[in-house]
């Protein structure tokens, strides 16, 4: 039996049995998911350390960048409200509701560091909590939603919630602990040790994602086809390994930390992050219905 | 209660699309959008090739995930089985798009309902009569043509095709058409081990 590995670009437009792309989720949705997770990461990490700027960063990137480039996304931004409506089965919804429990109550958190108006009273305790716990929700449920979706093989993986923290933290980490070598203080030993922890086990859940891939659907060797050995090789293996998992490892283990190699390899882990999250939008296929016309015995 | 559905008889399709030019004229969709499409496959080597011809549409799945996935409500679906969107409530996120394992939905461009698909773009009197029924950027697809429904008729593929390989009733009659014809002939639902419980039948 001869299998069909026709490819096309686009959704809506294709006569043809094979594989199709996924189209609906693109640059701006990737650079929302980015933006969302790196900022509670940032902010959990930062507060960790009680590195305030750090927090401020995490907090504006999830209040301001991610709702930027999700309006942008959107098809009618107008009724954009909307999307909190169902929590009760929707991740989005879930999500939504976590942000706007997780901006205000981060930033009561960073005025609490500031100026102490909680006084260390259980108030001030009580909205740290809520914020830790829905920053936690906010770098997770887009892989939950992802990981929810059995149209695409390659997001049907319970690896996909946890490369969402695991991304979230390490970038978070990354970034904290280049800001702390150029404008403040922080246990840099101990950071430093944390961003490698981190990024060897994003190499590890990346390694084990890939093969549950290669050992699962057609549609998902297919899509890590494209990732590994197709038309997007080049920026998985040179960016999200190469510049997000190697480089940071060299720079850290062989150079030490200090502005250089911190600076760097927060620009590498990024870099890897956000390629990372663009891709895996651009690889994920349909399983396509060639299967099906075998299974009914048409070919 | 009704459960409506369809079942395709892939030995009598032969490919000609006439479903596809009946459902764009009855939907009045825009360019590029397709409600159905027939999808083909050309394989082996002459004098032994064959060409195959699979009809797609929304599965109007039971355990719909387009459904599930909806943030605002807008996909819902009716007594009589139909899966529907609400154009006045989505937000065109594309959730439901990539929640579908059939990508049976598609989503009106910004300007899908201003440029007109002849001339020098502007809309003609018919694009302009049935691109009302839209709103630029939310998500569509397939409804059963659920107006000719309620009015007793079947959707316009159906009725359209010239050798009645669509076949549509209520799967919840057991002496309706499609029924006899999933159990006599055992009907398949395509991608099966996604659970969506399809009421898209295909029978050979």
């Amino acid at each position: 039996m001869s299998t069909s590995h026709t490819t096309f670009t686009g959704s809506g437009d294709s006569f043809k049995l094979g594989y199709r792309f996924q189209s609906y989720w693109d640059l701006p949705m990737a650079a929302a998911f980015f933006f969302g997770e790196f900022g509670a990461g940032m902010f959990l990490v930062s507060l960790y350390f009680e590195y305030l700027p750090g927090m401020i960063l995490g907090l504006l990137s999830t209040g301001v960048g991610k709702p930027y480039f999700h309006i942008s996304h959107m098809g009618v931004p107008g009724k954009s409200w909307r999307a909190i409506l169902r929590p009760d089965r929707s991740w989005i919804s879930r999500g939504l509701i976590s942000i706007v429990f997780f901006i205000p109550c981060g930033a009561l958190v960073v005025l609490d560091a500031a100026f102490g108006w909680s006084g260390g009273g259980m108030l001030g305790q009580l909205v740290k909590v809520v914020a830790v716990l829905s920053a936690l929700v906010v770098m997770s449920y887009q892989g939950f939603l992802m990981s929810h979706s059995s149209a695409f093989a390659i997001w049907n993986s319970g690896l996909i919630p946890m490369m969402s923290v695991i991304y979230a933290l390490t970038s978070g980490a990354a970034v904290t602990l280049a800001m702390s070598q150029m404008f403040g203080t922080v246990d840099s030993q101990l950071l430093g040790h944390a961003v490698i922890a981190l990024v060897v086990v994003n190499l590890l859940v990346l390694l084990s994602f890939l093969h549950a891939a290669y050992h699962g659907t057609a549609g998902a060797r297919q899509s890590a086809d494209l990732l590994t050995r197709e038309q997007y090789s080049r920026p998985f293996l040179g960016l999200v390994f190469g510049a997000g998992i190697v480089l940071p490892l060299l720079l850290l283990w062989l150079g030490g930390v200090n502005v250089l190699t911190s600076l760097l390899t927060a620009i590498g882990v990024l870099a890897g992050y956000f390629a990372f999250r663009v891709l895996i939008f651009k690889a994920a296929v349909y399983e396509p219905q060639v299967n099906f016309a075998a299974r009914l015995g048409l070919r | 209660m009704a459960s409506m559905g369809m079942v395709f008889d892939l030995k009598r399709c032969i490919g000609c699309n006439a479903c596809v030019v009946a459902c764009k004229q009855e939907n009045s969709l825009p360019d590029g959008v397709f409600f159905t499409r027939t999808l083909s496959e050309e394989y082996g080597v002459y004098p032994l090739a064959k060409r195959i011809y699979i009809p797609t549409l929304c599965n109007h799945c039971e355990d719909a995930p387009c459904e599930k996935a909806c943030p605002s409500g807008a996909t819902y679906t009716r007594e009589d089985g139909i899966v529907m969107i609400d154009g006045d409530q989505c937000i065109g996120c594309g959730a439901c798009a990539v929640a579908c394992p059939y990508d049976a939905r598609t989503q009106l461009g910004k300007d899908a309902l201003t440029r007109g698909l002849f001339g020098e773009g502007e809309l003609t009197p018919f694009e302009e009569a049935g691109y009302d029924r839209y709103t630029a950027g939310t998500m569509v697809k397939c409804d059963f043509c659920s107006g000719r429904v309620d009015a007793g008729l079947d959707p316009a593929c159906v009725v359209t095709c010239p050798t009645d390989a669509r076949i549509f009733g209520d799967l919840d009659d057991p002496d309706s058409k499609p029924s006899k014809l999933i159990r006599d002939r055992k009907g398949r639902v395509p991608l099966a081990e996604k659970n969506t419980k399809p009421k898209v039948y295909y029978i050979d």
